[in-house]
């Protein structure tokens, strides 16, 4: 690739991490915490695409060789085809910008619930008649807390539909770092009466079946769901 | 390395064959205008469900390594531009058994994963440092730097040795490969440019050498991770990673299949914790493997390594790599943890 259009590749691929860091898109992909990190790539790769070009521009101009011959002398041989790679990422991005991972992402039976706390001690739950409760404390709290509080008290979960062997799933991805690392938390709702399609957000009041999440469900706890409501999908999808 | 033939449209082809040649610069806007073009097929193409999941995976690879790939580009810039070849000798013990050791543990200074390391060793090696150094601390730095090591801790509060064992496992392995360079490694199995110090033409200013530098090595390995930020994806979506649970019996397989696992999911080492920590039917010790070998060698970083290094030295340094860092995490495991736990 010729080094004007490794340039331009350049100005692009840094617009394209400013333009997700702009807007909520990047936490489709990563952690809210790695936005400033998006912030300072994209001007990093902006600055240098730009600093090149004005840079070569001006050496045309006076007529000297066009910067970068150190490079080209340097390797004596043809800048890599790899760079074309670069295309790929930033029209992926300006074009698609993929969703969210969905219920097509979930692709395991059961809860990976971590290593067991070391004190089982969880804080009482917030008060209120339903306190919202994120989706990974609810179903660490079905599998290890022995008070039995979840089985006495409402709590409102949020999360997409997952369908699977006839039974209907409320889930959540939890990633530590970016997306590819992502794995699902899942609650099974019974007593639902709605065809919420898979993917279809929900705000669910429901309150845990005594007796499950335990080896035998793959620690899925089930719950009965007294209300659901659809809402739109969340700005930052995840979990952390 | 000499031009084979006018294939492709380099500036430096003055000749001016009669025939019209696209430019690389005509290839883009060409595929520029397709792209937009086709953008309904595009995106239609791309809702088939397992193809989503993959497109997402691979744009949140891309999107997540590229900060640490700058971090490393602007560094081996900085390195070029102005650490002079002497400094580096001087900062190093002469002798290279010593040497290697000290490079491993230089590495807990670069804050970064596996991304960043690629860069900068190699212009480590472009400014001098011997091949052994360069390369323990190419292995070294994205596992043994604080950021890592607290997030280990983090991810697995009751069990705090195993971030002293992803510790010392990593640095071994980092230190092995290094002394084994030393005794076998050959010169010639890395790319000889690497090697060409940058020569700046006179009157540039060094500022401008580190800013050529990092946009030279930016453009080159940017293409060759987003080459494994793919195949990580392809691989996410292919390989389940559910029936795991199912080896904690056989603690030997267990290692093995962690290993490979680790290699092809391509994890941020500044993530893999969490996942490990997550498999918890299995023992530590397969995770420990899990944890040594991911930041050492997996599919992204055969993918930067043989961009930047050659094709010959990927092939030859992952898989001794992948040998050398499950025995270094086993033999960790056994001693820090006292078994397989």
């Amino acid at each position: 690739m010729r080094r004007d259009t490794q340039n331009v590749v350049l100005v692009l691929l840094g617009g394209a991490l400013l333009k997700i860091a702009a807007n909520d898109v990047y936490l489709r992909y990563v952690r809210p915490g790695h936005r400033w990190l998006l912030i300072a790539a994209g001007a990093v790769i902006l600055t240098v695409a730009v600093v090149t070009i004005v840079r070569d521009l001006r050496a045309t101009r006076t007529g000297r060789p066009v910067g970068g011959d150190e490079h080209d002398c340097d390797h004596g041989h043809r800048e890599p085809r790899s760079t074309w790679l670069l295309v790929l990422p930033v029209l992926t991005i300006f074009l698609v910008a993929p969703p969210a991972l969905g219920a097509d992402s979930v692709r395991v039976a059961g809860n990976s619930v971590g290593a067991r706390p070391t004190s089982l001690g969880f804080e009482p739950l917030p008060p209120g008649a339903a306190p919202e409760v994120a989706l990974a404390d609810f179903v660490a709290r079905a599998v290890w807390d022995e008070t039995g509080e979840l089985t006495e008290r409402d709590v409102t979960l949020t999360g997409f539909v997952v369908r699977r062997d006839g039974s209907v799933h409320l889930a959540r991805m939890m990633i530590a770092c970016c997306a590819a690392d992502a794995r699902p938390m899942l609650v099974r709702l019974g007593g639902l009466d709605s065809d919420a399609p898979a993917d279809q957000w929900l705000r669910v009041r429901a309150r845990l079946v005594a007796g499950t999440a335990s080896t035998l469900d793959g620690y899925t706890p089930a719950v009965r769901v007294l209300e659901a409501t659809p809402i739109a999908a969340p700005p930052d999808p995840y979990e952390f | 390395m000499t031009e084979s033939g006018p294939r492709t449209a380099d500036p430096g082809s003055r000749s001016g064959p009669a025939r019209w040649r696209p430019t690389s610069l005509e290839v883009f806007c060409a595929i520029l205008v397709g792209a937009l073009l086709l953008q309904r097929p595009l995106t239609d193409a791309l809702s088939a469900p397992v193809v989503r999941t993959a497109a997402t995976v691979f744009v949140a690879v891309c999107v997540q390594a590229l900060p640490f790939l700058v971090l490393g580009v602007l560094l081996s810039g900085l390195i070029t531009a102005f650490v002079p070849p002497s400094a580096l000798t001087r900062i190093l013990p002469r002798r290279p058994a010593l040497a290697v050791p000290v490079a491993g543990l230089g590495g807990a200074l670069l804050p970064g994963c596996e991304c960043a390391s690629v860069p900068v060793a190699r212009r480590l090696i472009g400014q001098g440092m011997p091949d052994a150094a360069a390369l323990a601390f190419l292995l070294a730095a994205p596992a043994v730097n604080p950021v890592v090591l607290v997030s280990t801790a983090v991810a697995f509060p009751g069990d705090p040795e195993m971030v002293g064992a992803r510790f010392l496992g990593s640095l071994a392995t980092a230190v092995v490969m290094g002394w084994l360079w030393t005794s076998f490694g050959r010169a010639g199995w890395i790319a000889d440019r690497v090697r060409r110090r940058v020569t700046p033409a006179a009157g540039t200013a060094r500022w401008m050498v580190c800013v050529e530098t990092a946009r030279h090595d930016l453009v080159t390995a940017g293409g060759f991770l987003v080459l494994g930020g793919l195949t990580a994806a392809v691989l996410n979506v292919t390989v389940p990673t559910g029936w795991t649970e199912s080896l904690a019996g056989n603690v030997a397989l267990a290692v093995i299949v962690l290993a490979l696992l680790a290699v092809v999911l391509a994890l941020c080492s500044e993530a893999d914790a969490f996942v490990a920590a997550s498999l918890s039917a299995l023992p530590l010790l397969p995770r420990l493997v899990f944890l040594v070998v991911g930041p050492a060698v997996d599919v992204k970083l055969i993918a930067l390594q043989s961009g930047t290094f050659g094709r010959g030295f990927a092939a030859r340094f992952a898989p001794a790599t992948f040998v050398v860092a499950v025995g270094c995490g086993v033999l960790a495991g056994l001693l820090v943890l006292g078994g397989a736990r």
